[in-house]
């Protein structure tokens, strides 16, 4: 009597989904290598080196930002505003660094940046937090602030002549690997080192859950979505420092869809839109694997329109994961 | 005798300004069994609130051995060694076992790592100690409901407690998951830790308790020795009040033909073999404790949910299992418990609210005419005797009691034959309930025939031709009018299947 068996979960159509979307990182990480696998049959040219690396450049910002809002969406709520942050903040970090505006030091630009980016995010949390406000549409309001804040910023003109030392977060290399990438695989190890290492990570994880008990349990649960959202803006703005100083430009489209784009890698990537489940392994290969669709429309020469089905096929990503996740859930409910 | 663990004095809260609590106090001893009972609605859970930190209590003093606790604050209780299993789930379902059990007091390496070797051997030792296997890795939702509550026991022993707070635990457990608890709940006295228990199954009190408290309409009624008090007496003790006069509507009702008839109602593991017949004009009470399946039996009439089998006919038709716009075309009505989410749209205008139900109904036509609305409405709102500035103002400015009236009025607007009402009169002031008792005998003169659920035992005295009780998903008894006390209501609605617990002292 004191052993019990463990009631396995009934197999079938119901299990099978059930942990399809426990564990999507697989899912995930089969398909972006079979469509490698797929693309380079076509086109040898696609695995060449130059076009990994440029693929994976090009994955930097919604790889890193994707670590952030993962936590946020884990925590139950949503966050919108990145795009227009970004946005924002490359015009920021470009007015302050260039010679034809402030002129400070680049260390001095990159700093605000950070901290202004910080500072967005924690206003965010605290309106969704402690104003008891929903966070889409916070953060739906804090999108076009900050995009209008941005226009005015701007303009209607372009940053060029961004200095040499900010230059270098774009397109300087450090043991022949491009510096964002390194940053970028810092940011990633932080991210899953916080959520499996650390009592934060796993409290945030609880209060995903199970708000209720966790606030029983003691959490401070409102202080835990403060975070998150801080986090976010953090690491926009790192995306921003390692990903905007390559374009040599900066203009007032910058961001623009981002968010679209952040929310589809962590919705892909197996994190619950109801809270409580997703990994930070799971939206990374999300990004690359959204990276990997439109150099693939290309490498595979579908003509002129094939770029626009970019977007359309990331739609259909995010309604299949959704559907997945739901259908998955419902199953659960019943045995 | 000893130095009690924990004594608990003049302890009091009030939610808006309505009493919850008042000035209870209690002693338990190291390593006691301490039963809590009382009625629906007696106090328990909050005063459970008050001593676990989840509210501040208003007044009264908490001390553990000897020492006052601070109160409101869920870590000073837990800290001071009293830690609650609440009722609700309250286990984090995607996590597994182990961080279930450390989380928010996780051990550490420096500053801020996780020592996973230790959480590990300790979430092991604990889960031993309860002789329980459970795979650690695991998320806790694919484990049986016994084993998260393993979970949650072994959560609370790593507090070092010493009073564990139990409310109804055996509530969703198997006959054998409910002897393995007893065997651990022993166990843990056995370790001097205290339980205070709270259950309304009387077997379960008789059997494993040393002493019992009975609260009852939130103040302390006594506290005894479970050797020298009598199970009638206990019923009695949580009772208590003086019953009402009966201010009996005239029984000279004739009865019409069987309007509602549910025949072998069943969802498994929710309500059995449910049957049940309302005559025109006949009001039937349904009786029971919360968690009973009476909500979920109305529910399941109406169309909410599906049952697995049985029949519903409404005045001798067949009604198709599961659709609510078939059970409203049939005359069948339900006023939900939760008024707020279920039943009104707190946000829309009071006239629109009494008109939902009838929109697009053919008494209506199919386009809308402002000028029979408003005569519906106008007309409504004088029989209800809805206290509002008007039909144009939001429903979710009127007090609860014409919210109730509200929810009630929308139905009559669609002259629905058969009613359900679902706690008609929960959180509605004296003078409000005195009008939803005066509207229901009124629709019951006119022919209707109402089936009241209520945990009220007064209002279904007051109100019900029979009362029928129902206890653990079964209908346990039927009573006339002539017959039905309070007593013989609680006495069916603790009723337990004697099989299901078998305890051995």
């Amino acid at each position: 009597m004191t052993t019990q068996a463990i009631s396995n979960p009934a197999p079938g159509f119901g299990a099978t989904l059930s942990r399809l979307s426990r564990q999507r990182e697989y899912g995930v990480l089969a398909l972006l290598l079979l469509t490698i696998f797929a693309v380079s049959l076509v086109n040898h040219s696609f695995l060449a080196g130059g076009n990994i690396r440029d693929i994976l450049v090009s994955s930097v910002p919604a790889v890193i930002v994707a670590c952030g809002l993962t936590l946020v969406i884990v925590m139950g709520e949503i966050d919108i505003s990145m795009g227009a942050l970004m946005g924002l903040l490359a015009t920021v970090m470009g007015q302050l660094t260039t010679p034809a505006h402030a002129n400070l030091p680049v260390a001095v630009g990159i700093i605000v940046t950070l901290l202004l980016g910080a500072g967005i995010g924690l206003i965010n949390g605290l309106l969704v937090a402690y104003g008891r406000m929903p966070s889409i549409i916070v953060t739906l309001g804090m999108l076009t602030v900050l995009h209008g804040v941005n226009l005015t910023l701007i303009n209607g003109h372009y940053i060029t002549d961004l200095p040499a030392g900010l230059r270098f977060f774009g397109i300087g290399t450090f043991l022949g690997i491009p510096i964002s990438l390194w940053v970028t695989a810092a940011v990633v190890i932080l991210a899953i080192l916080l959520v499996r290492q650390t009592p934060l990570g796993r409290r945030i994880y609880a209060a995903g859950s199970n708000p209720e008990a966790a606030r029983l349990a003691g959490l401070p649960v409102r202080n835990l979505k403060v975070f998150v959202f801080m986090l976010t803006g953090l690491l926009v703005a790192v995306a921003t420092v390692v990903s905007v100083p390559r374009l040599g430009v900066i203009e007032s489209g910058i961001g623009q869809n981002f968010e679209l784009v952040v929310v589809t890698c962590v919705v892909v990537g197996g994190t619950s839109i109801s809270g409580g489940r997703g990994t930070i392994i799971g939206s990374v290969l999300a990004a690359l694997l959204l990276g990997v669709i439109s150099p693939m429309l290309i490498f595979l020469r579908l003509g002129e329109s094939a770029t626009y089905w970019d977007r359309a096929i990331q739609g259909a990503f995010i309604l299949v994961a959704v559907l997945i996740d739901h259908v998955a859930r419902s199953r659960r409910g019943t045995h | 005798m000893n130095t009690p663990f924990l004594q608990v004095s003049g302890l009091s809260k009030a939610y808006n300004g309505i009493p919850a609590l008042s000035g209870v106090s209690i002693d338990i001893e190291p390593g006691e069994l301490h039963a809590l009972m009382g009625e629906n609605g007696a106090g328990k859970s909050t005063l459970i609130k008050c001593l676990s930190g989840v509210v501040r209590p208003d007044g009264g003093e908490v001390r553990v051995n000897g020492v006052a606790v601070s109160l409101g604050d869920i870590r000073a209780s837990e800290t001071a060694g009293i830690v609650a299993l609440h009722q609700e789930s309250t286990a984090f379902a995607h996590l597994n076992a182990i961080d279930n059990i450390f989380v928010g007091r996780e051990p550490r390496i420096g500053p801020g790592l996780l020592d996973r070797p230790r959480m590990r051997r300790e979430a092991q030792a604990l889960l031993d100690r309860l002789g329980e296997k459970i795979d650690l890795d695991r998320p806790l939702e694919e484990l049986s409901l016994a084993q998260r509550q393993m979970v949650g026991i072994a959560r609370a022993l790593s507090h070092k407690s010493g009073l564990l707070i139990m409310d109804e635990p055996t509530a969703s457990l198997s006959a054998r998951e409910t002897e393995t608890l007893f065997r651990i709940i022993r166990q843990l006295q056995s370790e001097g830790v205290a339980i205070l228990y709270v259950s309304h199954r009387m077997e379960e009190v008789f059997a494993l308790s040393s002493r019992v408290t009975i609260l009852r309409d939130g103040k302390l009624v006594d506290t005894r020795p479970i050797a020298d008090v009598s199970r009638d007496e206990l019923v009695k003790l949580m009772v208590g009040r003086e019953l009402l006069a009966e201010e009996s509507r005239e029984s000279t009702v004739t009865l019409g033909e069987v309007m509602l008839d549910v025949r072998g109602l069943t969802r498994p593991g929710v309500f059995q073999d449910i049957s049940l017949s309302v005559r025109a004009g006949e009001i039937v009470g349904l009786a029971g404790l919360v968690g009973a399946g009476r909500s979920e039996v109305a529910a399941s009439i109406f169309g909410v949910d599906r049952p697995a089998s049985g029949a519903v006919s409404i005045a001798g038709k067949p009604l198709p299992a599961g659709s609510i716009p078939k059970s409203i075309g049939c005359g069948l009505a339900l006023v939900p418990e939760d008024r707020q989410h279920q039943g009104l749209v707190l946000p829309l205008t009071v006239g629109t609210n009494l008109l939902l139900t009838v929109l697009g109904s053919p008494s209506m036509g199919a386009l809308r005419s402002s000028d029979k609305e408003n005569k519906v409405v106008a007309d409504l709102m004088r029989d209800l005797s809805v206290k509002a500035a008007g039909p144009g103002i939001a429903a979710n400015t009127l007090s609860g009691g014409n919210q109730q009236k509200l929810a009630l009025g929308k139905w009559l607007a669609a002259a629905p034959r058969v009613l359900i009402l679902d706690e008609p009169t929960r959180g509605v002031d004296v003078g409000a309930k005195a009008d939803v008792y005066r509207i229901i005998r009124q629709l019951a003169k006119d022919g209707m025939a109402t089936l009241l659920i209520s945990s009220d035992l007064p209002e279904l005295l007051t109100l019900s031709d029979r009362i029928l009780v129902m206890s653990q998903g079964r209908i346990r008894g039927e009573l006339t009018r002539a017959e039905a006390t309070e007593e013989k209501i609680l006495a069916l609605a603790l009723h337990t299947e004697n099989s299901s617990v078998k305890v051995v002292a």
